[in-house]
């Protein structure tokens, strides 16, 4: 074999796949990519990576990516091929006209949370100035949007609260409802070290992740609980703290208000939350319960790491309230080693949370019916801002079936494969009379669109990342952008050809007016980051280079909250129609709904999505491994592969969501969580049957579908 | 679920659909004491919802006396109305 | 656990993880240095900019000692210990170069290049090659004796290959995958002569527990286990498969 090439030129960068971020050199060889090499000074990675970030790059220059704007007039016809200057004018005119027959409120934008900081600042900014509402949303509505509210309403601030690094300062590590070696694998392997040197790991998740059960990472306790039962199992939790007095009282009665905590201890110490109650409704056993209660009490440090287990439920937020109220009442905050830290899927879904991309609020997590907040941005930005909340993107869709939403803009996101209820979701789509969408290839939703913008990848562009640790990192260009624009410079001109003049020279300016506009962000400029690395927010003149552990000397509203979590158990229930539950998850080697990994070397490892069932209900359906089956549930049918799986219990089916075709979201729910419409994508009542053999036919809905 | 609009007109999302998410809103807030359940029902509707669908719950609660909502869900949704329960910029969780 | 990560620099590599105990001082070479408790003595070479040549050694993971190349003098003590495995002691003296030691390394790379592939020791750029470099030592004197050089190459995996002819066997491969990663895919099989480096029970590396996070091929010095995408034309370019 010859030797290989060298590399002569290096760009560090941070990933654009999961919510690790870790920091990459992407090395050329006379300006064309060979390569992604881990950073060692990556302080998310420390110089590790995961077969995303390492290999799977090469879907920025796939025969698929689409390098000119199209328009056309209806979804019936075929595309037709324009300049950008066209393209743009032809949406800005379709908006405006949508605007005046329809009412203001009649368009919105969907950010995306693969895109940099400035480009989803400026999508919200877009809704604000030139669509004049508040109709603005980002993906992290259908995964963490709950952390967002549960965090704020418990300790003040929806974001992690500390580093990945705080991890190895940690004796005990409670999982819920995540599993980081496959979703989170770099932050994974880092778990897995501090747990072989020998720290307590429990875990609560319905599945035998590996995680909680493989050769060289094994929980201490496992509760393996019936998908939905999250609430009732973390009360539990709570209700052995309280009552066998494990709870920190110096720490409660100094840093949270005693009275909050009493109607807690009240409420989570009622007999019904008793693990000997629990356990049965849960499927786990209760002596388990209170073992996994003790060894976090005890600590000395507890960490909690959590995903979408956890807020994918109709009651997320009160999911997320609970561990927040676990952490407060042990005292396991505001030092190394401790926390409450919700595990990002996306690389910039944080980025998403703290620029005010939804309908209810600004930067910095304020709202948009404070008068004083919205004084701020109208003064910046010159022009009097709606002051009412606008819609979320479940009501957009609601609003689009009952005729009165009709056009949306929708960057580097994919609803119509990731989001639930898809029969929901077309009908919406096709209701709407101008769909624009800006991404690297045609997706599920641009089938649904009258305007495609051909976007750019991170390699392409320059901008700034927030991972899960709020660490914001540098994104560099590479190469030039393939269809001519950075995705920021697309949404400028929209801007401008709303009416609204904007410009910048360079993403640096834009994060020079996010710096002005965001308390947390206050700090934070092009130079500070390469000057650092990378900084996490908080970035203020008190913590000048950025905050790595939140919560060290007072809450941001000074005092910390106690939340009331009563158990409401979902409406999704099992019977004899649907006697199983369906639950989802991720796969190391796929991102997401795909579109980028499917088209690199990853479908080696994974080239469909399956579905894991138990023996017992395999047989009970003569099921064999291999076999199709078609997945129903109230709301549509699928058709998936069977894999015979003793990782899940009897009566729990799992499967994943990253290949269109397998459309896992055809059958999930339309049950949300109470507070902020996040989906539940983690409880379906089904049933399966065997397809017979023969091709497997697409899925279809049943004719009694719900609208 | 049927497809019921609100008799407001310009229906948003569908009544059947607002009266289940204000329930849901009412369920976390019921282990809350009284006075603190209306008022935490009734600040996150305030802060969280789109005005037109504030509007059309109203609009049925004024047409029909609130059918299908939960007896402290419809004294929030009252509250709505009364300028004294807005506390100034706190949107925050019920103080015990 | 905590500078060992934290403390990691791009562009330097000083051979074994970087420690934060109290400042040792010691002498390396005649010049002056300190060194966090708990460094090896090859760290303080590198910090005293006398670096001893290496090849098992890399500060992502702990030391090991196979190679015997970073062997070293050290006052007051028999023989000569290897720098990696050997940590500082206050007023040690020690030094990274004389006649003896560079016989030694000699005598180890010339082993090493007997079972190498002779061709790619012009042009290549690994680690050992900047190693032979560093010691000048670029040929070896034996006769065609027993080797690897007719092993195959491991092409499963989509982006990366696995060259046993260029494999050194200093393990670092194997450590990667258990201590960065934590998933211990790799092993060492056989012992002396016969040892090398398998996946899982002898699979072929898309066949194994293998996740694929690269870790082993940002280990590897001498390009053994390397990236597909570095090489020219058809064969060992990474194929996109159409979505």
């Amino acid at each position: 074999m010859p030797n290989p090439r060298k590399p002569d030129g290096s760009v560090v960068t941070t990933c654009a796949y999961c919510g690790v971020g870790c920091g990459f050199k992407a090395e050329t060889i006379r300006g064309e990519i060979v390569r992604m090499i881990p950073w060692k000074e990556g302080k998310a990675n420390h110089g590790h990576a995961c077969v995303k970030g390492r290999f799977a790059f090469d879907y920025w220059r796939h025969a698929d990516r689409v390098k000119k704007p199209l328009i056309r007039a209806s979804i019936a016809e075929p595309w037709r091929e324009v300049t950008w200057d066209h393209a743009i004018t032809h949406a800005a005119a379709e908006l405006k006209r949508i605007q005046a027959k329809h009412g203001r409120g009649s368009a919105g934008a969907v950010s995306s949370s693969r895109c940099t900081n400035e480009e989803i600042y400026l999508m919200q900014k877009f809704a604000r100035v030139a669509l004049r509402n508040n109709n603005i949303d980002n993906c992290s509505r259908i995964c963490h949007s709950p952390t967002q509210f549960g965090l704020s309403a418990t300790l003040g601030a929806g974001a992690a609260c500390q580093h990945f690094d705080s991890i190895l300062q940690a004796d005990v590590i409670l999982v819920v409802g995540a599993n980081p070696t496959e979703g989170h694998p770099v932050f994974g392997s880092l778990l897995k070290r501090r747990v072989r040197q020998g720290a307590s790991l429990l875990v609560i998740d319905p599945r035998r992740t590996e995680t909680a059960e493989s050769a060289h990472c094994r929980a201490d306790v496992h509760l393996a609980l019936r998908p939905g039962t999250n609430v009732a199992v973390l009360d539990s939790l709570a209700h052995v703290i309280v009552t066998e007095n494990l709870h920190a009282a110096k720490f409660i009665a100094e840093r949270c208000h005693p009275a909050e905590f009493e109607q807690w201890r009240a409420l989570v110490g009622d007999p019904r939350y008793a693990p000997e109650v629990v356990g049965p409704e849960a499927g786990v056993d209760p002596a388990e319960i209170r073992r996994a209660a003790r060894i976090y009490a005890s600590g000395p440090n507890s960490t909690i790491y959590y995903g979408l287990g956890v807020t994918e439920h109709s009651q997320g937020s009160t999911g997320v309230m609970c561990l927040g109220n676990l952490a407060l009442s042990c005292g396991m905050l505001g030092r190394e080693g401790v926390g409450v830290n919700p595990l990002r899927g996306q690389g910039n879904v944080q980025g998403g949370s703290c620029l005010g991309s939804w309908p209810h609020m600004f930067t910095g997590y304020r709202f948009v019916t404070d008068a004083a907040v919205r004084a701020t941005f109208e003064q910046d930005w010159k022009l009097e801002l709606d002051p009412e909340p606008g819609l979320r993107l479940p009501n957009m869709f609601d609003a689009a079936v009952a005729g009165t939403f009709k056009a949306i803009y929708i960057q580097g996101e994919d609803p119509v494969q990731s989001d639930p209820n898809q029969n929901h979701i077309v009908a919406a789509m096709k209701a709407m009379e101008c769909v624009i969408v800006q991404d690297l290839f045609l997706n599920e939703t641009a089938k649904y669109a009258h305007v495609f913008l051909p976007g750019s990848s991170s390699l392409e562009k320059n901008g700034t990342f927030t991972n899960a640790e709020r660490r914001v990192s540098m994104v560099r260009k590479v190469v030039p952008p393939l269809a001519g624009l950075e995705d920021w410079e697309i949404t400028v001109r929209l801007t401008n050809a709303m009416g609204y003049p904007l410009h910048y020279d360079h993403p640096a300016q834009i994060l020079d007016e996010i710096a002005r506009l965001s308390p947390a962000y206050q700090g934070m400029s092009f130079a500070l980051i390469e000057r650092c690395g990378s900084v996490q927010w908080p970035c203020n003149p008190q913590a000048p280079e950025g905050t790595e552990v939140l919560h060290t000397k007072t809450f941001p509203r000074g005092k910390a909250n106690f939340m009331l979590t009563g158990y409401v158990p979902t409406s999704e229930r099992t019977d004899e129609r649907f006697p199983l539950l369906l639950t989802t998850g991720r796969i190391l080697s796929q991102y997401n709904v795909g579109t980028q990994t499917r088209r690199t070397g990853n479908v080696a490892w994974y080239g469909e999505d399956v579905l894991d069932v138990h023996r017992t209900d395999a047989d009970a359906r003569g099921i064999q491994d291999g076999d199709f089956v078609t997945v129903t549930s109230r709301y549509g049918e699928t058709r998936l592969r069977a894999r015979i799986s003793d990782k899940v219990n009897p009566g729990v089916v799992y499967t994943t969501f990253h290949f269109a075709q397998s459309n896992a979201n055809a059958v999930t729910s339309d049950l949300n969580d109470w507070a902020t419409n996040c989906p539940e994508y983690k409880v379906t009542a089904v049933e399966l049957v065997k397809v017979p053999t023969g091709k497997p036919a697409s899925s279809r809905t049943p004719a009694s579908v719900r609208a | 679920m049927s497809g019921r609009a609100a008799k407001s007109g310009d229906a948003v999302i569908h009544l059947d659909v607002l009266i289940t998410m204000a329930n849901q809103i009412g369920d976390f807030f019921t282990p809350y004491p009284p006075g603190q359940r209306e008022e935490g029902v009734r600040n996150h509707l305030r802060h969280y919802w789109d005005p037109r669908m504030r509007d059309a719950l109203l609009a049925h609660v004024d047409a029909t006396g609130g059918t299908g909502l939960h007896a402290h869900v419809l004294a929030a949704a009252k509250l709505l109305r009364e300028p004294g329960a807005a506390k100034t910029g706190y949107p925050g969780p019920p103080k015990a | 656990m905590w500078s060992e990560l934290r403390n990691l620099r791009e562009g330097v590599d000083l051979g074994t993880p970087p420690r934060d105990g109290a400042a040792v001082s010691l002498t390396v070479d005649g010049k002056p240095v300190t060194a966090p408790a708990g460094s090896s003595v090859m760290v303080a070479a590198a910090l005293a900019r006398c670096p001893v040549p290496k090849l098992c050694a890399t500060d992502t993971l702990e030391a090991f000692g196979s190679c015997r190349m970073c062997l070293v003098e050290i006052q007051g003590r028999k023989g000569f210990p290897a720098a990696c495995t050997t940590l500082v002691e206050p007023g040690m003296v020690v030094t990274t170069q004389t006649a003896r030691l560079q016989e030694l390394r000699k005598g180890v790379l010339e082993l090493y290049l007997s079972d190498f592939p002779a061709g790619d020791v012009p042009g290549g750029w690994s680690e050992l090659h900047e190693t032979m470099q560093q010691t000048g030592v670029t040929t070896h004197p034996y006769v065609a004796g027993e080797n690897h050089l007719q092993a195959a190459v491991d092409a499963s995996n989509p982006y990366f290959l696995f060259d046993p002819t260029k494999c050194i066997v200093c393990s670092r491969c194997v450590r990667a995958c258990e201590d960065i990663q934590g998933t211990f895919a790799l092993t060492i099989e056989g012992r002396g002569f016969q040892s090398k480096v398998v996946a899982s029970q002898g699979e072929c590396f898309l066949d194994s527990e293998c996740v694929s996070c690269g870790a082993c091929v940002q280990a590897c010095p001498t390009h053994s286990l390397v990236e597909k995408s570095l090489f020219e034309g058809g064969e060992y370019r990474a194929q996109s498969p159409q979505a």
